[in-house]
């Protein structure tokens, strides 16, 4: 399949080069091109239908035409011009030439005006891609304003207050300012809340964060053999902290206070599903006291919404989920050659969600050529 | 071409695009640390003004970090604005390059995917350079989670109209992964739910035994567990709709009924066509007709080279050598004479059954034999078989054969036995996704039974108290290390080292200070116990050469961080993570004050030397 495709974009792409345009696109009638194509060998019949017919190697000749002509239907030209390109790599085969119309078998120097005549037919026929200008389009920086939070957030926050929350957006969403922003009312209403993430990084990190916002002596941190400032109304700590904090709660040991505890945010708790780590989560979730509120912060996962039935069947309250799948800062993906080149991943300018094939075809050809280069030879994909 | 992008043109081009900063994703910490290298000598120099707002940044983290200060990389961030974020860094080292990225002072960092949620800063591009990803020892694809993910650090809110997710390729990439990971939608999450003894141990402390099933119900193991069994039990339903046409006949199990009714017939009708014409003295003949037995044919004499039944009327057959050298097929019945003599043959599976060399052995021996051969006594039973009688009478116990519900029963045997089947198959499993996480518990309850840290009603004994308390991997392995006081007259840096040779779980080579003996002897009687222990646990890697580190790092307080480092060829993050991971461990034996007095003191002494220079810089 690769092949033809590639055949054709080298030539889509090197069009302005009259010498390897060995004969003109314009459309051919029906007729035409099954004259043409009933002049091919049948090994160039199947070359084409690679892709297009499936079993096509079963087929004779008639039906194979047939078939081609049946397939091609919608994307005739296409179809036409990847034929002709097929043609023109079979430069030595003994065939009479194809009918054409003398005019346009005229080599080089008048062909420009015609070929941007005939250009509106080639990339409309086959996969059309955006423009690396247009890909581009739109980078910068946003004009400064004031922070208005995403109206998921609100809700977020909104819905803390009767009920545990899960939160699943894309990474980058802002899932902190929830954190941020429950952890300040709970405080507020002499509450104490905790915030476990699932690495000792993040928690330094989060613990240096949290004290520029909410003031030091507000925020502590809890590790396996070190407390600073235990006794502020907002403590950080990773999950397995927490974890034996519970156990110890449970056991008749009241270390943290626990009584006080308001809220309990889950930062990171995709990580129910690590395979060593997962238990922690669940545990913690499991042994959390009914009078706190649980806020289970997660990246983008399949299916929030069975961590949050499962918590509506154990916790005294109904959760509420609250997911969304659009970025904040929209994302576009692009593809880098290692010459430098760069040019859009898909066909379209965002990403096209459930339509892993639309590929752009610079991008295509450019990674097929450097898979041709880079494998060793003889070893195709 | 290239294999993959040079770092210098990947951030000239970069630049060139207006597409920096970005987060350039590499499949190893030394790919990320050879592309440090790559800007030594390149001259894509930052502005002089930016070089100075990295200083200054850079500054500010020294002053709190001071152990950076020195960081051989320093020079070519200032240079370059680009750094490296990996795993084998320290903290210390990571917290000033996301400072420098959230200050907008870099071009690019070269990050490993590995940890792709410790990489929480995002830029304004993500590079990514391959599909497939270490998870602990082999190459996994990427999830479309973790594409999304990785890719999702594209874009600052604020700072950036849109984010650039931009994939180069190299040896390691399939671009089906990446382009299934961008368009895709997540994978559902399914819970790894462990049960692991001190679970079991804190459980049972706070719980009777009996509320236990209860607790274990509300996890999202047995949530999910309970959402197949519901797929399952719907599947039930309809079975049983599809059942109701097969309902009780004439007999109320009709179907077990038909099912050892149809057994019993078919028996009886498979036993016929065999051997039922052979007389009884050619049957307990041929038990005898072995290889290597010396046989009489009328005059001539022979070897039995093998025995066997004919395709088509299953006779009794044998292939024998005759005299002279012919071999030949023939009827078991042509024998009329069984000697009691048999040749040493060795036979073969194929024409002539055995070997050449056998072959012309026998021959010889069937020549040098006497004239006559006592022939071999053969006891003939009496002609009285009873069988078919039985199976008659059994048949005449079933009704089916007048029953006027027989052709229905017929036809439907086979679809409602198999609807039954599957019936049985679902209610068995439907049991088993209800109770096995119980299941699971009440094991682990067994072997602390047999360990003794709890009674036979699964109440706490005083072992059990204190061991709860080790809430770590390898509990059983330590709390058994304690009972059987291998830590006893161990000093602080001993009882660190064993701690963190348990603790470490990689398998990465390299060169480590000498162990000490004494340290050496230990760690043997703990891998020894660890061995025994692995039925119910599975054993740590304990290696001694990881030991070593720690050894050193405590038994030698002069020693500083570099002149660790210099000890071996561990990255400094490993390092500091060893140590960190040995601290969480000590720190739990320290919470034994109570029971182990001498260890929890020595566990504290071994924090306190553990805790100095870099280790006490973050809490």
């Amino acid at each position: 399949m690769r092949d033809e495709e590639n055949g054709f974009v080298e030539e889509l792409f090197h069009a302005d080069h009259p010498s390897l345009v060995t004969h003109h696109l314009r459309i051919m009638t029906t007729e035409e091109i099954e004259q043409l194509l009933a002049q091919q060998p049948i090994a160039l019949l199947h070359r084409l239908a690679r892709g297009r017919v499936q079993r096509h190697f079963r087929a004779g000749k008639r039906r194979l035409i047939e078939v081609l002509l049946r397939h091609s239907a919608e994307n005739r030209a296409g179809f036409e011009s990847d034929l002709l390109t097929l043609i023109g790599e079979q430069q030595a085969r003994p065939a009479p030439p194809p009918p054409q119309a003398p005019a346009a078998r005229k080599p080089k120097p008048s062909a420009p005006p015609r070929r941007t005549a005939h250009r509106p037919v080639e990339p409309e026929s086959h996969e059309p891609g955006v423009t690396l200008s247009s890909w581009l389009d739109g980078l910068g920086v946003p004009p400064p304003q004031t922070f208005v939070p995403d109206a998921w957030q609100e809700d977020a926050i909104a819905k803390l207050r009767e009920s545990d929350v899960v939160v699943s957006v894309p990474t980058g969403s802002g899932k902190t300012y929830v954190a941020v922003e429950a952890a300040r009312r709970a405080i507020a209403e002499n509450r104490t809340v905790i915030y476990t993430s699932p690495l000792k990084a993040l928690s330094n990190t989060k613990y240096t964060e949290f004290s520029k916002i909410f003031g030091a002596d507000q925020v502590g941190i809890l590790t396996g053999d070190r407390r600073d400032n235990g006794q502020a109304p907002l403590l950080i700590m990773t999950t397995e902290i927490l974890r034996n904090l519970l156990y110890d709660a449970g056991g008749g040991e009241i270390d943290v206070r626990l009584d006080t505890l308001g809220l309990v945010i889950l930062d990171e708790s995709q990580y129910i599903a690590d395979p060593e780590r997962g238990v922690v989560w669940e545990e913690t979730i499991i042994f959390c006291p009914s009078q706190a509120k649980l806020l289970l912060l997660s990246a983008s996962i399949g299916n929030p919404h069975d961590i949050a039935e499962w918590l509506t069947t154990i916790r005294p309250t109904p959760c509420h989920l609250i997911r969304h799948s659009t970025r904040t800062v929209p994302l576009r993906a692009g593809y880098l050659h290692p010459n430098g080149k760069l040019t859009p991943f898909f066909r379209t300018v965002g990403i096209p969600h459930g339509h892993p094939s639309h590929l752009h075809p610079e991008a295509k050809r450019l990674f097929a050529q450097y898979e041709d280069e880079t494998l060793p030879s003889g070893r195709r994909r | 071409m290239p294999p993959s992008i040079h770092p210098v043109d990947l951030i000239i081009a970069l630049r060139e695009k207006h597409l920096t900063p970005a987060i350039v994703f590499l499949t190893s910490r030394r790919a990320c640390d050879e592309a440090m290298q790559a800007f030594d000598h390149s001259h894509i120099l930052l502005p002089p003004p930016r070089q100075q707002a990295i200083a200054t940044v850079l500054d500010k983290v020294i002053a709190q970090y001071p152990s950076i200060a020195e960081h051989p990389l320093i020079p070519t961030v200032q240079r370059i604005g680009v750094a490296a974020h990996h795993a084998g860094h320290l903290p210390s080292w990571k917290i000033a390059v996301e400072e420098l990225m959230r200050h907008g002072c870099l071009d690019a960092v070269f990050a490993t995917t590995t940890l792709a949620a410790g990489v929480d800063f995002p830029a304004r591009t993500v590079i990514i350079t391959q599909s497939s990803i270490r998870k602990s020892r082999d190459f996994m694809d990427l999830t479309i989670g973790e594409v999304q993910q990785i890719a999702g650090r594209a874009g600052r809110r604020g700072k950036d109209l849109v984010g650039f997710a931009i994939v180069t390729p190299s040896p390691y990439i399939d671009l089906n992964v990446l382009t299934k990971g961008f368009t895709g939608h997540p994978e559902a999450i399914n819970s790894q739910f462990v049960i692991s003894y001190p679970m079991v141990l804190n459980l049972l402390k706070a719980h009777p035994l009996d509320q236990i099933q209860p607790i274990l119900a509300k996890s999202f193991a047995q949530f999910q567990l309970n959402q197949r069994a519901e797929v399952l039990e719907r599947k039930l339903d309809d079975l049983r709709d599809q059942m109701e046409p097969f309902g009780p006949r004439v007999c109320t199990d009709w179907i077990t009924e038909w099912q050892t009714f149809d057994q019993v017939r078919r028996q009886k009708s498979h036993r016929a066509p065999v051997r039922r014409h052979e007389p009884p003295e050619l049957a307990a003949r041929f038990h005898f007709l072995t290889p290597g037995r010396v046989v009489g044919f009328g005059r001539s004499r022979g070897v039995v080279l093998r025995q066997y039944r004919s395709k088509g009327q299953k006779s009794p057959m044998i292939t024998a050598l005759r005299l002279g050298g012919g071999i030949t097929e023939s009827p078991a019945s042509t024998v009329t004479e069984v000697s009691d003599r048999v040749l040493d043959c060795v036979d073969t599976p194929i024409y002539p059954w055995c070997t050449p060399e056998s072959v012309e052995e026998l021959l010889r021996h069937l020549e040098e034999l006497p004239g006559r051969l006592p022939e071999l006594p053969i006891l003939i039973p009496k002609d009285n078989e009873t069988i078919p009688d039985a199976i008659v009478q059994t048949l005449g116990d079933f009704a089916c054969p007048t029953c006027p519900s027989r052709s229905a029963c017929q036809r439907d045997y086979p679809l409602a036995s198999k609807l039954r089947q599957e019936q049985h198959r679902h209610v068995k499993s439907i049991q088993a996704l209800r109770t096995s996480l119980w299941h699971r518990f009440q094991e682990k309850i067994d072997v602390l039974q047999q360990f003794g840290y709890l009674t036979p009603a699964a109440r706490l004994t005083d072992n059990g108290e204190w061991a709860r308390l080790i809430r770590i991997d390898h509990s059983l392995l330590i709390t058994e290390l304690l009972r059987a006081d291998a830590f006893n007259g161990a000093d602080p840096a001993m009882l660190a080292a064993v701690m963190s040779s348990i603790a470490h779980d990689d398998d990465r080579p390299g060169a480590f200070p000498r162990v000490s003996s004494g340290l050496g002897s230990l760690l043997g009687q703990v891998r020894k116990l660890a061995v025994s222990l692995s039925p119910h646990e599975d054993p740590p890697l304990l290696r001694a050469d990881i030991a070593a580190v720690t050894e050193r790092w405590i038994g030698d307080p002069s020693l500083t961080w570099i002149g660790l480092c210099k000890s071996t060829t561990m990255a400094e993050g490993d390092i500091y993570r060893l140590l960190a991971r040995t601290l969480e461990f000590l720190s739990q034996l320290r919470t034994l004050k109570g029971t182990h007095p001498g260890l929890a003191d020595s566990a504290s002494r071994a924090i306190a030397a553990l805790r100095r220079g870099v280790l006490e810089e973050l809490p």
